[in-house]
């Protein structure tokens, strides 16, 4: 397996399966590690970090657990890229320097980033509201690893991590929420308000301080210390069904008898400008692939899956373009090639993606 | 003088009044280090760090006085180091500034006790801190030039990470 290989894929969280994977996209769960016997990787030097990444490499395969290892140093700034636009590395992994890496099972349900903020996260993302599988695969993870690490670990703190915003359990439980109506209707603020007054956090699409990008949410924990994982994962899995019921509250308002027929008419050109435009941005791809994403979840657009729209909001994002066209894009050849590769994707009698671009 | 841990000459010489009873202190300077004292070679810091960090001072109080002159012998973060970047920088350092972080984890965390998973494998932190020291003086090894020493440290790793 390689990067190249993962043009022709996409992860499994995006298969749009599971409980209420019409607004939540994916439920994912984050551990902070680190190793008793490093300095966290900020103070390491350059030989340690090898030995780090080598340490949790050799873990990996010593204990036959299924990840692909990822060298992150040596890749081209396009491939960096590319594993950031997937969610299989952060911002931070992609623009640190110095030796990293990453390991990603082969659905990319799991990855751990290597000499992150912290020496490993681990991260496993499932399809909809699935917070409870997603704690059993990733603490089975988080398990065979330690079997051949020595975690940095005190008894009254926890897990030790670089950074004490995230020492005791070391975990970020979040859901990625797709909420389109709620911005429509001017509602999302309010909710914003009201999940700080409970202590979670709400970013974008791709981490923390980017702008919510097609109306996509994530919703996380803050506190890590003095909660158990399961109490955690409990606050969580209480509040997202309310946030999903404003969410189907405002759609319906929007389908309502007066206004049906400005939604349908949005929502049908959204999809018309996608299936017919020669160049387009990245912004507009979002904005309208949204627009889309709501039409399928309510009937209004009946000939498109949305398991092919959730692909094309990661599909269409710039180092994937580039690495489906084998080559190097300018901003106004990715726009023409993005638009190519949606018509592509969206035309009647849809092509196999496989044998796209 | 001599450093009243070792035969070295001492270069550090610490006061300290704890409980009303003053005690003298007189070490090398790697013993001063171990014991988390600062050089006392190290350069005045000036301008806007030295400002702030006066500021912190006078106004944070006597345990932070204490604190700013601490660092880790492991790692080499001051805890100045740490309210400038709020990153640590080593597992050592949550016991090193316990004092200074303890009130910051409270205000974060809202807690102060861990409550969840523990690492199947007892004993593996405490295995891990013993070579965390090692590889401590193996830098300090490497930085001195002293090649004969940083071997010796770097065979004294090895076995502990084959047995694992």
């Amino acid at each position: 397996m390689n990067i190249d290989d993962l043009t022709r894929t996409s992860g499994e969280w995006l298969r749009g399966t599971g409980p209420e994977s019409d607004i939540v996209m994916c439920s994912r769960i984050r551990l902070a590690r680190n190793l008793a016997d490093f300095p966290f990787t900020n103070r390491a030097g350059r030989r340690e970090k090898n030995e780090i990444e080598a340490a949790v490499a050799a873990s990996i395969e010593q204990g036959k657990i299924e990840l692909f290892v990822q060298d992150v140093n040596n890749l081209s700034n396009l491939d960096r890229q590319f594993l950031f636009e997937r969610q299989l590395i952060s911002r931070e992994l992609r623009d640190a320097e110095g030796p990293r890496g990453v390991a990603f099972s082969p659905t990319e349900d799991v990855s751990v980033m290597i000499n992150e903020e912290d020496h490993l996260r681990i991260q496993v993302m499932h399809s909809g509201l699935s917070l409870g599988s997603v704690w059993d695969r990733i603490n089975y993870i988080d398990d065979r690893l330690e079997e051949r690490l020595d975690y940095a670990f005190s008894p009254r703190l926890g897990y030790l991590t670089a950074c004490p915003t995230n020492v005791g359990t070391g975990i970020r439980v979040g859901v990625l929420v797709h909420l389109p109506a709620l911005v429509q209707t001017k509602q999302i603020e309010k909710v914003f308000r009201a999940l700080q007054k409970i202590n979670l956090a709400v970013r974008g699409l791709y981490g923390e301080g980017t702008q919510a990008s097609g109306d996509f949410y994530q919703i996380s924990n803050q506190q890590t210390l003095g909660k158990s994982e399961q109490d955690l994962i409990r606050n969580l899995s209480e509040v997202v069904p309310q946030i999903i019921q404003y969410e189907r509250g405002a759609r319906q308002a929007l389908v309502g008898e007066q206004r049906r027929q400005y939604l349908h008419d949005q929502v049908s050109r959204a999809y018309g400008v996608l299936k017919t435009a020669h160049t387009i941005s990245s912004e507009e791809t979002m904005l309208l692939l949204s627009s889309v994403r709501m039409g399928i979840n309510l009937g209004l657009i009946d000939d498109l899956e949305i398991p092919i729209v959730n692909e094309l909001f990661i599909h269409t994002q710039p180092a994937h373009l580039q690495k489906i066209q084998g080559r190097i894009l300018e901003t106004d050849e990715r726009n023409v090639a993005r638009a190519s590769y949606l018509r592509n994707r969206l035309s009647n009698g849809r092509h196999d993606p496989k044998n796209d671009g | 003088m001599t450093c009243q841990n070792c035969k070295r000459e001492a270069t550090v010489h610490v006061t300290e009044e704890i409980n009303g009873k003053r005690r003298e202190m007189h070490l090398c300077a790697r013993c001063a280090r171990e014991a988390g004292y600062d050089s006392v070679d190290d350069p005045p810091m000036f301008g806007l760090e030295g400002i702030l960090q006066s500021f912190i001072l006078a106004h944070v109080g006597e345990m932070v006085g204490e604190l700013s002159r601490r660092f880790c012998p492991l790692c080499g973060l001051k805890f100045m180091d740490f309210r400038g970047q709020g990153r640590l920088g080593c597992p050592n350092d949550y016991a090193m500034f316990d004092h200074g972080l303890a009130p910051i984890v409270r205000r974060v965390q809202g807690a102060s006790r861990h409550v969840g998973k523990i690492p199947a494998r007892r004993g593996a932190a405490a295995a891990g801190l013993n070579r965390l020291k090692l590889r401590a003086q193996l830098r300090d090894a490497i930085e001195r030039e002293d090649f004969e020493e940083a071997a010796r440290l770097r065979d004294r790793l090895r076995p502990a990470e084959d047995d694992r």
